[in-house]
């Protein structure tokens, strides 16, 4: 085993990416087929004003206030969607720009959080404590167990929401409680992958599977697999070519991405 | 007069609508809307676009909230309860191609005792998926992408959906839009079948009236309210559907047949507003 993998920061950092890549993928075959990118990218920028907040307000570790200032903003966006007329991305671009100009402001009124910054905004998994890798697996456990345990009606959720209310659906249970979970996954791999790369975590493993596939079960399952593969890949990788772990995280999903693009070409050249 | 109105004691009615009334945005869409259909007949809702057909069957699944009146379905008002017993036929499946989901996984959504664990496929499964929606042809589509399917099998895979939870009503909206005319024939006979089988209550909604004549037994002309009524060949010749609400039938202005006008297959007479 080389060296490196002994060092607690180390294993503290795999074990981040072991929870949160197949969490986020699981999640993300949902969020790609309700076009809810834009979603989740919107809940990682407001989690800058979480931090900055959370500083603010006297918290060493910030996960808390990030946690629910971005579920506000997530319950924000829901109830916007349900009350207005106005569309959804106009919504999410509102919410998104004030959050991230606040979060900005309030850092600044305190100079020595400055250099934080950096830290929420490109992720840096390896300086993660026990109770981030806590936190995460607690996540995690979450995420594949509500989800496992509601994949119909997510599915039929996703096919079709009339359909799905007139099939007995708890409709709206199903979406607040989807979006909460989503913003637990996003707002807990900030630390990983930083606020403007965290998306890709969420978008790209499911993207990547669909390519190769069109069964939901298949789909799932190879979802899961490259979550796993990026994040883990990526942590591995990032140490001995002396890259920052998040954008080598994301460029590994890229990788598999590209390469799935190619696998398909080449088994279909008239399918993208 | 309504069908069941030769009886002694009406039927019990599988539709009920009184004085239904909707606002969205600034358009009065229903305007108290009364409807009774009774049970078993398969009957026709038209009207011209944007006369209020998907909002009315909106209303009767729950889906949009009246702001005056009552409905009643199956003799029950609108809940999850009795919509178990509902069959919808949506008018569009506004499917993103990015979701993975076959025909066989799709059905086996709409059956408690098809949701094995993460839908592993199986023998049984099948069986039950082909059993519960029989001549539809679906066995051939079990497999195939749900993205992927044509217009008139996506609406062939809806039916089967809507009849794998044992409806005793079925709801179709627009039915053969993005089915070609050849098509519609067979999907008009299909419906028939169903109905023959089954006996149960159908309501169908277009905007098209060829197919009013060969398969409902009663017509419903929607703008609003329900501006006329009745069987296939009085409501298309009604003077009041003409005039009273600016809908004007072609292309059969004028027939001196004494029996009903059946127009020839395929071709669609369409309600206009003027
Ligand atoms: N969400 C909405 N907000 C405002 N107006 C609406 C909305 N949905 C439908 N409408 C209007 O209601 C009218 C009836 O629509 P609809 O029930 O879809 O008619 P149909 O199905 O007969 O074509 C149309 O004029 C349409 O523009
Ligand atoms: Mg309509």
């Amino acid at each position: 085993m080389p060296d490196f993998l002994m060092e607690p920061f180390m294993q503290r950092a795999l074990l981040m990416a072991l929870a949160l890549g197949p969490a986020c993928g699981l999640l993300g075959v949902f969020v790609t087929a309700r076009r809810m990118s834009f979603f989740s990218d919107t809940i990682a920028h407001s989690a800058l004003t979480g931090v900055a907040a959370g500083f603010l307000a006297g918290f060493e570790d910030p996960t808390l206030p990030v946690l629910s200032f971005c579920i506000m903003v997530a319950v924000t966006m829901l109830w916007l969607r349900e009350r207005t007329r106005l569309l959804n991305d106009t919504i999410m671009a509102v919410l998104l720009s004030v959050s991230v100009a606040m979060g900005v402001i309030l850092l600044s009124l305190q100079r020595n959080r400055w250099a934080e910054l950096d830290k929420y905004l490109l992720g840096d998994v390896l300086s993660v404590g026990w109770s981030d890798v806590a936190w995460a697996a607690a996540a995690a456990v979450a995420v594949t167990v509500a989800v496992l345990a509601s994949l119909n009606p997510l599915a039929l959720l996703a096919a079709h929401e009339d359909l799905a209310h007139v099939s007995g659906a708890r409709v709206r249970l199903l979406n607040y409680g989807f979006v909460i979970l989503l913003t637990l996954a996003v707002s807990l791999s900030i630390r990983a992958l930083g606020i403007l790369l965290v998306t890709s975590m969420v978008v790209l493993p499911p993207a990547t599977a669909r390519m190769l596939v069109h069964t939901l079960r298949a789909h799932v399952l190879l979802t899961v697999a490259f979550g796993l593969t990026g994040a883990v890949g990526g942590v591995l990788l990032s140490y001995p070519l002396n890259l920052p772990t998040g954008p080598t995280v994301t460029m590994t999903f890229g990788a598999l991405f590209a390469a799935s693009l190619l696998v398909a070409r080449l088994r279909s050249p008239a399918r993208p | 007069m309504t069908p069941g109105a030769s009886n002694a004691r009406p039927a019990p009615a599988a539709i009920e609508v009184h004085d239904a009334r909707v606002r969205l945005g600034d358009t009065d869409v229903l305007r108290g809307v009364n409807l009774r259909v009774p049970m078993g007949q398969m009957v026709a809702l038209i009207g011209p676009n944007g006369s209020g057909k998907t909002t009315l069957l909106r209303c009767l699944l729950g889906l949009q909230r009246l702001d005056a009146g009552n409905v009643r379905i199956l003799g029950e008002p609108v809940g999850p309860k009795v919509l178990r017993r509902v069959g919808y036929v949506p008018q569009r499946l506004p499917l993103d191609p990015s979701f993975a989901l076959c025909v066989r996984e799709f059905l086996a959504l709409r059956r408690p005792d098809t949701r094995l664990w993460f839908f592993r496929r199986t023998r049984a499964t099948d069986d039950i998926l082909l059993r519960h929606a029989p001549g539809l042809g679906m066995e051939p589509l079990l497999s195939r992408p749900l993205s992927g399917l044509s217009g008139g099998q996506l609406q062939r895979v809806l039916i089967a959906y809507s009849l794998l939870g044992d409806p005793e009503l079925l709801l179709l909206d627009e039915p053969t839009a993005g089915v070609d005319t050849p098509g519609e024939q067979d999907f008009y006979q299909l419906i028939g079948d169903v109905h023959a089988r089954l006996g149960i209550t159908i309501v169908l909604v277009s905007h098209d009236l060829g197919m009013v004549f060969r398969r409902a037994s009663w017509v419903y002309a929607l703008n609003g309210v329900i501006c006329c009524e009745g069987r296939p060949e009085e409501v298309i010749n009604a003077n009041s559907l003409k005039a009273a609400y600016g809908i004007h039938v072609t292309p059969y202005h004028h027939h001196h047949h004494s029996h009903a006008p059946v127009p020839p297959e395929g071709v669609p007479i369409t309600l206009h507003r003027r």
